[in-house]
């Protein structure tokens, strides 16, 4: 029973991108011929003589599952997250679900400018709430910021506001109020009229505003003796610090000795954190910019205006457990994918291919070179129904049962050998697999080709009778699981 | 030798385990589905708690399981200690395992656990996943006000819906 859950636990499909993950935007789309050679150098590159581990561990970076793929159907290409280009559609907070506009964004510092903040202790969001004023005769009520997890409030640190709206206004009130920014901005001031001073006396010598010859000026401007000079500027008095007569001290610490110093951590550690903005990511093909992905740019809206992924062009294969017997035989075929693989003995291998388009589908399955397993693909060419309404489909043709492949089917006309399972717009194939060799997990490589012909126009030609063929051509690698 | 003693403004609703020595003060409130097992030692419970649905008070000890006056224990809680004090909120499937108590105006957090033998000071809040503590540094003023009307609601609302048992 453990081997059936173990295996049926590894079972998987994963596609290959064969981009190289850089920027290759002065290529041009590939075209069909173009297309043919690529697949003969991915055939090549298949058979050459790597080792499937090492092959594995190199294809691993451009094997993804089919949900993570797109599609550009401009270029008729499969493109993955790597060959994409990423640009922003809108930046919200995941906090208050306020779309914060573009402008916004940078004044903001991407964070967000409303009531969000993170707690110091756990990170947490916290809550605005109005509870009775430390401060002053009490009974007066304020608002607070608290954390509902670990209960801090911001009377902790001292912040106690009086609105509770638009906190983060408050705070930047409490910040730009403080002794050392009145000092700084009162010392601007006056270092600001001096400077104005010294450049109307100094104006006819040289020009010069330069700080670093300040002094300089500053002593020779007396000489001109004009009534407005440096000289007579009073000097500059503290607007909130008082001289405290402290002196430079003496005592200087040796460099390695700076870990003894006690440091008591930058105070805006206790501070709460604003809450950092999202962003929602829409996706271009990086040959031809087209817009595969496009979300909506509401935040609480989660569709996407445009989504072109890649199962919806390309067959999606999985592996069913159990297949809808049509109503003549009333079974069900069950158990499938299930034997245990082992060396020498040939399993049944049944995948489902899924055809996502309105139109019908060639697909033709070929087998890389592999050492560790001998693949027969029964069926390598069948053709995929068009995805329709349920009530649209013909009946189901049952053929040829895993005991007798060759048998001719009681129905309808000659049965294709290998085709397990039709239904609507799926067909499930067999495949036998004769692994050769021992192994953690065993994965075949499948060339797939899929045909179909475009059902959409082409703008540019004028000739709209002949829809053009589209081939798509990839790499799946089929992860079945343990061979013993 | 199952003694339950409800005072007269108990509230207990009928479809409640309780089992052994037990007395309920004035105010309290027990919800449907909790479990008050006097199993080894006698459970007293003090007046104006809140006890909600599923929660379990296991006395496995021979002396007194106390619990004092105005807690709330939330939902699937469990309290197998020796006794909690008063204001606590003992959180949704929180627990005071073992022979642990807790203070006064102490929190146990959502999913958190005492010690098993620990005497949880007061004011100490148990929370977050891995497990962390603080001590509160408010004191817990704005807790009766909420408390005291979260009771009148369920002393109101509660046996329109449940059936009570009637106090002796």
């Amino acid at each position: 029973m453990s081997s059936e859950l173990d295996s049926g636990s590894q079972l998987g499909v994963l596609y290959y991108c064969p981009c190289s993950g850089c920027m290759r935007t002065t290529d041009a789309p590939v075209k069909a011929s173009k297309q043919k050679r690529e697949f003969a150098e991915l055939a090549e590159e298949c058979r050459a003589p790597l080792d499937i581990s090492t092959q594995e561990q190199l294809a691993v970076l451009r094997t993804w599952p089919i949900e993570k793929l797109y599609y550009c159907d401009d270029c008729s290409e499969v493109r993955c997250p790597h060959c994409v280009i990423e640009e922003p559609a809108g930046y919200h907070c995941p906090n208050c679900t306020f779309d914060v506009p573009t402008a916004s964004v940078r004044s903001e510092k991407n964070s967000c400018a409303r009531n969000c903040f993170h707690c110091p202790v756990c990170t947490h969001v916290l809550v605005v709430v109005v509870v009775e004023s430390t401060q002053g005769d009490g009974g007066q009520s304020c608002s607070v910021l608290s954390c509902a997890v670990c209960m801090w409030d911001s009377r902790e640190i001292g912040w106690e506001f009086e609105t509770s709206t638009g906190i983060s206004a408050q705070i930047e009130r409490m910040r730009t109020g403080g002794p050392a920014v009145k000092e700084y901005a009162s010392l601007l001031d006056y270092w600001r009229t001096v400077q104005r001073t010294a450049s109307a006396t100094a104006a006819g010598n040289h020009g010069l505003t330069s700080s670093a010859s300040f002094k300089h000026r500053l002593t020779s401007a007396g000489l001109h003796g004009s009534t407005t000079s440096v000289d007579n500027l009073p000097p500059y008095k503290a607007a909130c610090y008082v001289d405290s007569g402290a002196e430079l001290t003496e005592d200087f610490k040796a460099l390695e000795d700076a870990n003894m110093i006690p440091f008591n951590g930058d105070p805006r550690t206790k501070e709460p954190q604003r809450v950092r903005l999202h962003m929602k990511l829409s996706r271009r093909c990086r040959m031809c910019h087209h817009i595969l992905i496009k979300p909506e740019s509401k935040a609480h809206n989660s569709r996407f205006k445009i989504q072109l992924l890649a199962a919806n062009f390309l067959p999606t294969i999985t592996f069913p457990k159990t297949l809808p017997a049509p109503k003549a035989r009333g079974s069900l075929l069950e158990h499938l994918n299930t034997t245990p693989l082992r060396v020498g003995s040939t399993a049944p291998v049944v995948l489902r291919f899924t055809n996502p388009l309105y139109t019908e589908m060639d697909v033709s399955v070929d087998v890389g070179e592999l050492d560790a397993a001998q693949t027969d693909v029964l069926a390598p060419r069948f053709t995929l129904p068009p995805f329709a309404e349920l009530w649209e489909y013909d009946e189901d043709e049952d053929d040829s049962s895993l005991a007798s492949p060759s048998a001719s089917s009681s129905g309808r006309g000659s049965v294709k050998r290998g085709i397990i399972h039709q239904h609507g717009n799926q067909i499930a194939i067999q495949l036998d697999v004769t692994p050769r060799a021992q192994t953690q997990k065993l994965t075949i490589p499948l060339c797939i080709t899929c045909t179909h012909l475009d059902d959409m126009a082409e703008m540019d030609t004028s000739d709209t009778s002949t829809p053009r063929r589209i081939v798509n051509t990839f790499w799946a690698y089929v992860s079945l699981g343990m061979v013993n | 030798m199952g003694r339950l003693h409800l005072a007269p403004q108990a509230l207990v609703c009928k479809n409640t385990i309780l089992e052994g020595d037990i007395r309920i003060g004035n105010g309290t409130v027990v919800h449907i589905d909790a479990s008050i097992i006097a199993k080894n030692g006698p459970i007293i419970i003090g007046s104006n708690n809140i006890i909600s649905d599923r929660v379990r008070i296991i006395n496995n000890h021979t002396t007194p399981l106390v619990i004092g006056d105005n807690n709330q224990i939330e939902t699937d809680a469990v309290i197998e200690g020796r006794g909690i004090g008063h204001k606590n909120v003992v959180q949704v499937r929180g627990k005071v395992v073992g022979t642990s108590t807790l203070g006064n105006n102490c929190v146990v957090g959502v999913m958190c656990e005492t010690e098993p033998a620990e005497n949880v000071p007061d004011n100490t809040i148990l929370f977050g996943n891995p497990q962390s503590r603080r001590t509160r540094s408010d004191n817990n003023a704005e807790y009766l006000e909420v408390h005291n009307k979260h009771l009148q609601y369920v002393h109101e609302m509660l046996p329109r819906y449940n059936a009570i048992i009637g106090a002796e």
